[in-house]
């Protein structure tokens, strides 16, 4: 598995501009992306020139112009202004599905190594059975079962990306539990907790900044994906999966309603792909990040 | 030989065991969808009568593991129950729905083979160029890009701005084999763009280590043709892992059909699916997804094998 060269304890400021400086080019530049996007959600609000909701009646289907960036859509609704607010929603849905994905599949994966035996055995049997679905269509059955508000679809897609981290943060952990200074830690007489803490979780976090970034990205195609179908909020909500699906049914009136969404969405993923598989060489894990789930 | 079959065997096993525990899912997740059944299909201004009768026809009085066990045995005697919103046999419905999902799936990997192999093996052999790197970058942007996504830009590019293809791939019976390929074009070709774009980049990972090791060296240092390296020594032991992406490929095409014939508004089992879904009609929905389940093990289980077959060290 991994060669895991970079250690990565929580040093002080002057080792963390050290890492910084030690990043590869493409690394900046994935992260240059992901930053433009983060300040968008941060003050989007302020340099939103309009209402993302309100309907202009008297001017739908207008082309780009300087007022409307990216023209008006049928109901006259400013295209730029919903884009903007989709930003935001996308960036936070993205960013807390993979959060709770990766925290829950680094515990999971931690002691399913750590503690082996029928634990082990069993889980690794649950991840299987969900590897075993086509996570859409899986996603589709369960949001069609129990409701799709956008918190249900975030703990929905984050459920699903639990089993896939998982699987991979306990390959990290095996790798490590067998090493010369896990068991001196052991005959020290430290606790197990301590020793999962203090010696496998400083060893496995490169993987799982890998593992985040690349689920970061699986859960923007997947959640706008899925509301492009008609799986998450209601109109009129600026999600950008479902401004694609009310757009694509007048594209011929109006195409910038369309392209705005999904170039946003393009950029995003594409960052996120560059900055996954910059720090997966990095890390000495040769991530190919590919846009399909 | 002896392995590989032994494995077939295991893998085989596990994967009945799986397509088992997933029917089951499928039936339980159904089952949870909003609103009893018969409510659902009959409408508010139903009479407890008819409620009644329905639900004695759908069985809705007996446990749920009976109901399982009755629907997963007529399913596999080939009786997948009527359609709710069509009151048609399911199997009507849904097959020719299938048919046309696998003709857009066989005209996609009809484009994919050709494209992935080409352009793994371009950007593995011409690597050092610049205009190969180039290509490589856009390679590297395509796989990144969401199939939805492409779709979109297909569709506004060659059905609005350059109003080549039809907006709505609609087949219909007795269309020439020009007018099919004029239909399916966009949808394939966006299915086929996303596939190939993963397998060109592990193509060329793959041809890049082999071109680069010794006895492709030895190969060019006896005097043989560049062309003969590369095809005769270097491609045959890339190939391995290109079949495997390739069976995973149909595998991961069994989710993204989904999205592209919802966005072409293609007569398949994708669209069908969803509007299925929005209807209530459980019994095509289940039947949808249960094929699409075992498409999806099989194929994984196929990538499994082909991979112990090409690769004597996973052989344990």
């Amino acid at each position: 598995m991994a060669s895991l060269v970079i250690a990565a304890p929580l040093g002080g400021l002057h080792r963390g501009w050290a890492r910084v400086r030690s990043t590869s080019g493409q690394v900046r530049f994935g992260a240059g992306i992901l930053a433009i996007y983060a300040l968008l959600a941060v003050i989007g609000p302020w340099v939103t020139p309009y209402n993302p909701t309100t309907q202009l009646v008297a001017n739908p289907y207008e082309g780009p112009s300087w007022s409307h960036p990216f023209g008006t859509d049928n109901f006259g609704r400013d295209v730029f202004s919903r884009v903007l607010a989709g930003e935001r929603l996308m960036v936070v849905e993205c960013v807390l599905a993979a959060a709770i994905a990766t925290v829950a599949g680094l515990l999971l994966g931690i002691v399913a190594a750590y503690v082996g035996r029928t634990f082990d055995t069993l889980l690794m049997r649950c991840v299987e059975l969900i590897l075993s679905f086509p996570s859409l269509i899986l996603s589709m059955l369960i949001l069609a079962a129990i409701g799709d508000n956008s918190l249900v679809v975030i703990l929905v897609v984050a459920g699903l990306f639990v089993a896939p981290i998982t699987l991979v943060i306990r390959g990290a952990a095996q790798a490590v539990v067998n090493e010369d200074y896990v068991t001196a830690a052991r005959l020290r007489g430290e606790n197990r907790f301590s020793i999962a803490v203090r010696e496998i979780l400083p060893n496995v976090l490169p993987t799982v900044y890998v593992e985040f970034s690349l689920h970061a990205g699986f859960a923007a195609i997947l959640i706008s994906g899925l509301s492009f179908l008609g799986f998450g909020p209601a109109p009129p909500s600026p999600n950008w999966g479902l401004m694609i699906q009310e757009g694509s049914a007048f594209v011929s009136a109006a195409p910038w309603s369309v392209l705005g969404p999904a170039l946003g969405l393009a950029g995003l993923v594409v960052g996120l792909s560059i900055f996954t598989e910059g720090i997966g060489k990095q890390v000495g894990e040769g991530t190919l990040f590919e846009a399909r789930i | 030989m002896r392995y590989v079959w032994r494995l077939v065997g295991s893998r085989l096993a596990l994967g009945v065991l799986t397509i088992l525990f997933a029917s089951f899912a499928i039936f339980w997740l159904v089952e949870l969808l909003p609103g009893n059944a018969a409510t659902a299909i009959l409408g508010r201004g139903a009479t407890a009568h008819q409620i009644a009768t329905l639900s004695a026809q759908l069985h809705l009085g007996e446990s749920p593991v009976h109901r399982y066990l009755t629907w997963l045995i007529a399913f596999l005697q080939g009786n997948w129950g009527v359609s709710i919103a069509a009151q048609r046999p399911v199997r009507q419905y849904v097959l020719p729905a299938l048919r046309h999902s696998l003709l857009l799936a066989g005209t996609a990997l009809v484009i994919y083979v050709p494209l992935s192999l080409g352009l793994g093996m371009l950007m593995a052999v011409l690597r050092q160029r610049r205009s190969i790197r180039f290509l490589s970058a856009f390679v590297v942007l395509t796989s990144a890009i969401p199939e939805f996504v492409f779709g979109i830009f297909f569709l506004i590019v060659f059905t609005v701005e350059l109003p080549w293809f039809p907006p709505l791939a609609n087949l219909q019976s007795g269309m020439s084999f020009g007018q099919y390929v004029h239909t399916l074009a966009l949808p394939a070709l966006t299915l086929a763009i996303v596939m190939s774009s993963y397998a060109a980049r592990m193509m060329q990972a793959n041809l890049v280590a082999v071109l680069d090791s010794e006895y492709v060296r030895m190969a060019v240092l006896k005097g043989l043709p560049r062309w003969r390296v590369v095809l005769r020594h270097a491609v045959p032991n890339a190939l391995g892992p290109a079949m495997r992406v390739t069976v995973l490929n149909i595998a991961w095409v069994v989710g993204s059909i989904v999205l592209v014939e919802n966005i072409f508004n293609y007569p398949g089992i994708g669209t069908l699916m969803v509007q299925s879904i929005s209807l209530h009609d459980f019994p095509v929905v289940e039947a949808i997804t249960l094929i699409m389940a075992v498409t999806y093990i099989l194929a994984n289980l196929a990538a499994d094998v082909l991979a112990a077959v090409f690769d004597p060290r996973l052989r344990k």
